[in-house]
């Protein structure tokens, strides 16, 4: 058994011992790249994983429990009850609001559960006549998705279509194209905490800033609006911010796409007496499909995970999947809760990536 | 009859390229106008702040004649917290993107030009680490971080690399595969072993994508937020630019200081947007080399 292992070496040829000194020399090179992603990377997220199951706190002296899914189930519980119509005790008939001409439902605290769990709203909705209210016994975190996702598929819808147009405006040779596509790259360089600060005072609630003065000027508003405290505005004011900075990225990407498409393609099209429209969708789009797909899929993981725009334009006033569960932790220090948080997150993330991949037919390669 | 039709044809043409010239300048203001914003905002004083309506160029308030300040430039240079964010930020990610290539050249060596077991599920593991998101992984870092007590600064550099890493990695060996594999044969041939090969042959060759995945690493360094506003809550002295820009307070905190935050903001771009500009066919490389396959 010993001697027949021993002699295995001996066998052989040279090219085989050379071919186990570079498995050996690829070992020892890939080394300290696995060690530092075993360090940021695969050990922090099992203790994160172990920790959001904890009630773990910093700075504080109640001893740190297992408490199962407990984290779970208060970030995720939701709950969907129908509003009873406000009845007038002495009409017996529902009450109607004398402003607004609408009818009056009962409040949604009296609807929505409290024990064992206190569950606040989300929102309310009509449908066929009744009255819907959705409560969440973490209403901040359901919120958080719920917007997050909103943001990252307007936005992405956004500066994809500004993407290709402005791919397809400098793609044609032009005098000043080598200017156009330097100010490409003026929003992709400026950092994001900077560009946040730069719109926030662009938004800011006084003639001050640009948009109110737009705005004043086009006759539509007063100029006082607050875009970025008004829930109507936040949404919309951050999308803004996100397409512009990111809409270059998408058009760079793009153009390097239609660069490698043959413009014998587009002669073939042109003597098959194809029009521009046609040319675009049978020639350009499917050749361009692979690389509008890679962006997407960087684009989206991206989005979902935004944390310096929504930090800084809006901090605790409108939460990003991410900027919740930082605050979780810093101001709260709840680790174990923020942690669970932080699961969540990475199981959507992760889903999204798996659902694009999939659908899009990414090849990794 | 031929000559009849080139008349509406050529101005249909001239109407085409008005359209597009329309178009370009359109989109030259969308994509500089916030920054444009940023500069004439960054020249004004308080009371021109204050002007409503703001105006487009820094204009007097009472006769209305152009008037520039520098004031807020020399209170931003006056700033030493502002200076140090911007001294941390310049040395931190020098040091994430020398880290960064030392070991992200190593291991794209083996995966773009060695033969070994477990070459595609490592191709694999450090391309969805290209994905990773970082707050998945916050409150381990942060806990580990406060239980062992390293300090801000050595723990940034050591979380950074979760994201600067894959991606050179990435870059690196698509570059290295592109390689023609005789150069390592003929440099054995010579007598070299293949890390010498590697040293001596491969890693000149490699300079430009050094370059180009360098600068790109060095600018998401530059540009990282989430680790680094944590990572010096109690520690402000290791703030990095980005977070300095956020908590920005002026020298006089009454309001929130915009002028002096708008002169910061472009004094901190105007260097990072010349770099780009001189690395602009590296970057655009760069940026789409994992996108276009051609």
């Amino acid at each position: 058994m010993t001697a027949a292992t021993e002699a295995k070496p001996q066998k052989l040829s040279k090219a085989g011992s050379l071919l186990d000194n570079e498995q050996r020399l690829a070992y020892w090179l890939l080394a300290p790249t696995f060690v530092i992603l075993f360090a940021v990377a695969f050990y922090p997220l099992g203790s994160v994983f172990y920790s959001s199951f904890t009630n773990d706190t910093f700075a504080s002296a109640v001893q740190t429990d297992f408490v199962g899914l407990e984290n779970y189930s208060n970030l995720l519980s939701v709950t969907l009850k129908e509003l009873p119509p406000e009845i007038d005790e002495a009409t017996g008939q529902q009450v109607i609001d004398a402003d607004t001409g609408e009818p009056e439902f009962v409040s949604s605290i009296q609807v929505l559960p409290r024990d064992p769990r206190r569950y606040r709203e989300v929102g309310t909705f009509g449908f066929f006549g009744k009255q819907y209210v959705f409560g969440a016994t973490d209403a901040d975190f359901i919120e958080s998705i719920y917007d997050t996702t909103r943001f990252s598929a307007v936005t992405l819808f956004f500066e994809t279509l500004l993407g290709l147009g402005i791919a397809i405006a400098l793609n044609t040779a032009f005098p000043g194209r080598g200017l156009m596509r330097a100010a490409m790259l003026v929003p992709w360089a400026i950092l994001t905490a900077v560009s946040s600060r730069i719109w926030e005072w662009m938004f800011i609630d006084t003639r001050a800033g640009f948009f109110n003065i737009i705005f004043q000027k086009l006759g539509f508003t007063d100029g006082q609006t607050p875009f970025l405290a008004d829930s109507a505005t936040q949404l919309p004011a951050a999308i803004i911010i996100d397409v512009w900075k990111t809409t270059p990225f998408m058009a760079l990407l793009l153009l390097a796409g239609l660069a490698i498409i043959p413009s014998e393609l587009y002669e073939a099209a042109e003597v098959d007496g194809a029009n521009k429209w046609k040319q675009f969708t049978a020639v350009t789009l499917p050749l361009l499909k692979p690389t509008l797909a890679v962006a997407l899929v960087f684009r989206t993981l991206d989005a979902l995970r935004v944390f310096d725009l929504f930090q800084i334009v809006f901090a605790q006033k409108k939460y990003s999947m991410a900027s919740f569960a930082y605050y979780q932790l810093i101001d709260s220090q709840a680790l174990g809760y923020s942690s669970a948080a932080s699961v969540i997150i990475f199981f959507i993330i992760t889903a999204f990536a798996i659902l694009y991949i999939r659908f899009l037919g990414v090849t990794s390669d | 009859m031929a000559v009849r039709t080139v008349g509406p044809k050529k101005r249909a043409i001239k109407w085409n390229r008005v359209g597009f010239w329309l178009l370009i300048v359109l989109i030259a203001i969308f994509l500089l106008f916030p920054f444009y914003w940023a500069i004439n905002s960054s020249f004004k004083t308080e009371a021109q702040l204050r002007m409503t309506p703001g105006t487009f160029i820094p204009r007097d308030p009472d006769t209305g004649t152009i008037s520039l300040t520098m004031q807020n430039y020399s209170a931003v240079f006056a700033n030493s917290v502002f200076l140090g964010t911007l001294r941390n930020s310049v040395v931190l990610a020098t040091a994430v993107t020398t880290l960064a290539l030392t070991i992200g050249s190593f291991a794209g060596f083996a995966l773009g030009k060695l033969r070994f077991k477990g070459k595609t599920p490592s191709l694999y593991l450090i391309l969805s680490m290209t994905m990773f998101p970082q707050v998945a992984v916050l409150t381990g870092l942060y806990a580990v971080i406060q239980n062992l007590g390293i300090s801000a600064r050595p723990s940034m550099i050591l979380s950074y690399l979760l994201f600067t890493l894959p991606f050179t990695v990435w870059v690196l060996t698509s570059f290295f595969k592109a390689l023609p594999d005789d150069l390592i044969q003929s440099a054995q041939v010579d007598g070299a072993t293949p890390f010498q090969a590697f040293r001596l042959v491969l890693l000149p060759l490699t300079a430009p994508a050094l370059v180009t995945t360098g600068l790109l690493a060095f600018i998401a360094a530059f540009n990282e937020y989430l680790f680094a506003l944590t990572f010096t809550t109690i520690e402000p002295n290791a703030r990095t630019v980005p977070v300095g820009i956020a908590l920005f307070t002026g020298q006089v905190a009454r309001q929130e200081p915009f002028g002096e935050i708008m002169a910061a903001a472009v004094l901190v771009t105007v260097p990072l947007i010349v770099l780009v500009l001189i690395f602009q066919r590296r970057i655009i490389g760069g940026l789409t080399a994992g996108a276009v396959k051609g």
